[in-house]
């Protein structure tokens, strides 16, 4: 299955990417295909990163679906 | 019935007119917060700042901490607007205004939200020096 993700400021920055489509097994949960995500892009590691799915902050034990929006961005600073 | 709105804007935001847009009947004090582009930040100058923002996600965290925030305080409109894009020293970057019966409720609830948007709403401000620039993580 394919899922979008989108990333924003500092994480576009490091990654090149603002959106890019990615294949998934079926059935898995947030964590592990937000772990998938950021193995890809290592650069990444370098940050304390948030994850939202469908445009809600992830818990984690979500189970990811066919056409998902997920989004991996840093702490926030906007105000 | 409850004005709350909520907007993304590269437009310059009029702080007046956020104010007066959320004012009911029943109310007698809005408390606005004009939160604007600082020059000097530790001694460092910025030149101007740039904001992005994760669009449909952070008009759906404001209106949830609205929900939240009127759970906790005496208040009734609230009207948030944030700018997106490049905006320069003395630029309004942020308006919360907040109307309530009474004058209290609306200070601690403008002072809550802003806190909290700060800490939920996903939208990144890039501080540009003369010397470089750099994406802000989380809360200086």
């Amino acid at each position: 299955m394919k899922v979008q993700v989108l990333f924003f400021g500092a994480t576009a920055d490091e990654t090149g990417e603002r959106e890019i489509e990615i294949s998934l097994e079926e059935n898995v949960k947030a964590n592990r295909a937000f772990a998938e995500i950021v193995e890809n892009f290592p650069q990444l590691k370098n940050h304390k990163l948030l994850f939202a799915l469908n445009q809600e902050y992830v818990g984690g034990d979500e189970i990811i679906k066919d056409g998902d929006e997920l989004a991996v961005f840093t702490a926030v600073s906007g105000g | 019935m409850k004005k709350d709105f909520f907007e993304l804007t590269t437009e310059t935001i009029d702080v007046g007119e956020i104010a007066r847009r959320v004012v009911p009947a029943n109310c007698g004090a809005t408390v606005t917060l004009d939160g604007y582009v600082r020059q000097f930040t530790s001694g460092r100058e910025t030149l101007y700042l740039v904001y992005e923002g994760y669009e449909p996600m952070a008009l759906k965290e404001m209106e949830k901490l609205v929900g939240k925030a009127r759970g906790q305080f005496e208040i009734e409109n609230v009207g948030i607007a944030h700018r997106l894009g490049k905006l320069e020293i003395g630029e309004t970057s942020v308006c919360i205004a907040v109307a309530a019966p009474h004058r209290r409720a609306a200070f601690e609830a403008c002072e809550w939200l802003i806190k909290e948007l700060k800490r939920t709403v996903p939208i990144w401000k890039k501080e540009v020096y003369r010397d470089g620039e750099i994406w802000i993580e989380g809360e200086k």
